[in-house]
């Protein structure tokens, strides 16, 4: 198992697929690095299963090619490609034991029993399953079928390894688990991974880069601390976590910082390049916002005026839901100490002013 | 919560005219005079018939005999009859299955119209009696050169009347083939549409070529949707005369036309009974073979899955 081929990239290239009128996936184009674990992340519909299938040999690029390792396979059918894939409902069969599933592929490619059973043996003991060989899968718990479907994947030393939200049938506690266990292994064999999730935290938790897909398109690409931090747009920056939005002009520069004045009263540095873009929409996470009481009337020098509506407690952090002035929802997480909710100063109808630092400040294209 | 506990106690209880029990029989005793009158009754006589003895005047009465069913086995002419039965009823079931797979699975994986247009076409035949749907094959099938089939074959160049299919088994096997296969493929196609499509892609990916897959996969999980059909399809076979009566002639005889000749023509009750009393005793083996075969499948598969 330990020598398991060696790793390989994969190259997607204006990747297109068009069922009648509808384009499911459009000119995707994407280089993923060898021994590296891309996630496709994406409201549903937004092309990125189709995109995985295509990769995989399910579904028929429309255009486009895909390459692995810099061979061109777009048109080698599915089963000579070589590569592993977890399904969402893991796909075991039914009427295979353990140990027959993991063997399966092994026996397709024309191993000998001798060859076959000591590496189904190490694929099992990876993923430590090694007593249940026997076992139907419908014997398994959830989270057992996808370890061995994840040992059935990986036993047949695959060129690439195809996630499909593997899993999305786990519950939380689960699933957690599952995601560093198979981030493990993968990391361990080095096999070159695409995982296809709606779960942004799976996504961050899993993926050394994340794509973000949108109506078929990359909406954009980084790691998960880029995506996070730097959203491009504001469709990123919502999918990903929770955002405040502010609309602003650009009202001087200096000092590397745009001033902007925003549409809700109040102002902020923005540390931007003056780029000649004069209206603007700047992002910031919730739990960047610090809140201040603030006098009837009075405006704050750096921040925006707020009216609370709402004080949610939530354990690590408490909620404070606020209005602002042009009717824009705002809201802060604030981090709660022992013995004294953060929250507790404020209260529905209290005129506040939320402020942040500039470095939390990102400007994001406005779609 | 409270509320709702509240009215159920104030409802005014009202009691059962009859007890559960004998509700449940009182419901069930139409259809069951019903079946006895008309199933249990006559199998009965039958049963009974074939065990008795004929005398020359035709009256039928003890002594208890089981000569009938012995003339039925050693009988080399009987014999052949349970033999031709046999054989037209599994070559059927298995020609059925052949021709029901590709339609089944286009029925199950085809896209929606397709889909219920093929379900629409292989229903339809059910509409038309078998005696009309028999007397298309007989022109099809006939021996002379008016034979649809033979004076195609002419036409390509066989020569005169090439075949002689007409007044065989393979004649009935043909027709039977023609009229079964609906019930071959419904329960077929049932079983392969609640197969996760999954399972044949994972395949698929894990280096199985297309067929591979199919006898891998799709084939031993659609077993019981297989069974069903072939037991049903072997059952009705089996128990056919209308189809054997008019395309088997004296070549394909089957049971069912024997039956029918032992009673217009032969006179003899008893044997009749007898031939009736194999011909349930065949579908009722084909039944209970199968049942026997699953469970015994599912039997070994909880063995290996509890092995450890």
């Amino acid at each position: 198992m330990a020598g398991s081929g060696t790793a390989t990239d994969l190259a997607l290239s204006g990747l297109t697929k068009v069922y009648g009128t509808n384009t499911a996936v459009a000119g995707v184009t994407l280089r993923i690095g060898a021994g590296e674990m891309v996630a496709l992340l994406g409201p549903s519909g937004c092309g990125k299963t189709t995109t995985l299938r295509m990769i995989a040999g399910l579904v028929e690029p429309t255009e486009g090619d895909v390459l692995i390792g810099g061979f061109r396979v777009t048109r080698i059918p599915v089963h000579r490609r070589n590569i592993g894939m977890l399904f969402q409902n893991y796909a075991l069969f039914p009427h295979m034991s353990v140990a027959e599933n993991v063997a399966f592929g092994l026996q397709m490619r024309g191993l000998a029993k001798a060859e076959i059973r000591p590496k189904v043996e190490a694929a099992l003991s990876l993923v430590r399953l090694g007593d249940y060989a026997d076992r139907l899968p419908s014997a398994l718990s959830g989270g057992q079928q996808q370890r061995v479907a994840l040992a059935r994947a990986i036993v047949i030393e695959p060129n690439l390894l195809l996630l499909d939200e593997p899993l999305g049938a786990l519950d939380r506690n689960l699933r957690e688990n599952m995601q560093v266990e198979i981030r493990q292994i993968q990391k361990r064999l080095g096999i070159t991974a695409v995982l296809v999730t709606h779960d942004q935290e799976e996504a961050l938790t899993m993926a050394d880069r994340v794509v973000i897909m949108r109506g078929g398109k990359l909406e954009q690409v980084g790691t998960p601390e880029q995506i996070y931090s730097r959203p491009a747009s504001r469709f990123v920056a919502s999918f990903i976590g929770t955002s405040n939005f502010l609309r602003g002009n650009v009202a001087g520069y200096g000092g590397g910082m745009l001033r902007v004045s925003l549409a809700a009263g109040g102002q902020v540095l923005v540390p931007w390049p003056d780029d000649g873009r004069r209206e603007v929409l700047i992002s910031v996470r919730p739990e960047a916002v610090a809140l201040a009481p603030l006098a009837e009337g009075a405006m704050p020098e750096i921040g925006v005026p707020a009216t609370v509506q709402q004080v949610v407690y939530r354990g690590q952090t408490t909620h404070v839901h606020m209005q602002l002035a042009d009717g824009e929802p705002f809201v802060a997480f604030l981090p709660n100490r022992v013995g004294e909710s953060a929250g507790q100063s404020f209260a529905a109808g209290d005129k506040v002013s939320a402020s942040w630092s500039p470095q939390s400040n990102w400007l994001v294209s406005d779609a | 919560m409270t509320a709702s506990v509240l009215q159920a106690t104030d409802m005014p209880t009202r009691r059962a005219v009859l007890p559960k029990w004998l509700a449940g029989i009182a419901i069930l005793l139409p259809a069951l005079a019903f079946l006895f009158t008309f199933l249990v009754l006559p199998s009965i006589i039958l049963l009974s018939y074939s065990v008795l003895t004929q005398s020359e005047s035709g009256d039928i009465s003890l002594p208890l005999t089981l000569s009938s069913y012995q003339r039925l086995v050693s009988g080399p002419a009987y014999r052949h009859v349970v033999m031709t039965t046999l054989r037209v009823s599994v070559l059927t079931s298995l020609f059925a299955s052949l021709l029901a797979y590709p339609l089944a699975m286009a029925i199950a994986y085809g896209k929606p119209l397709f889909s219920r247009i093929t379900m629409i076409l292989v229903v339809l035949p059910m509409v038309v009696s078998v005696v009309v749907r028999t007397y298309g094959w007989q022109l099809v099938l006939g021996n002379s050169n008016t034979g649809v089939l033979n004076w195609l074959l002419q036409l390509i160049g066989f020569g005169p009347a090439p075949v002689k299919v007409m007044f065989t088994e393979w004649a009935i096997v043909i027709a039977s083939v023609h009229v079964f296969l609906p019930l071959m493929v419904l329960p077929l196609a049932a079983s392969l549409g609640r197969i996760n499509p999954s399972l044949n892609e994972a395949a698929r990916m894990l280096g199985a070529p297309a067929w591979r897959a199919f006898l891998r996969i799709t084939l031993p999980l659609s077993v019981p949707g297989l069974l069903a059909g072939l037991t049903i399809v072997f059952s009705l076979t089996a128990a056919s005369y209308v189809t054997p009566q008019m395309v088997g002639g004296n070549r394909g005889l089957m049971l069912g036309v024997l039956l029918e000749q032992q009673i217009n023509t032969s006179f003899d009750w008893p044997m009749a009974a007898a031939i009736a009393s194999v011909m349930v005793a065949i579908a009722l083996g084909a039944n209970v073979g199968v049942e026997w075969l699953v469970g015994r499948r599912a039997a070994a598969r909880l063995r290996r899955s509890r092995a450890r």
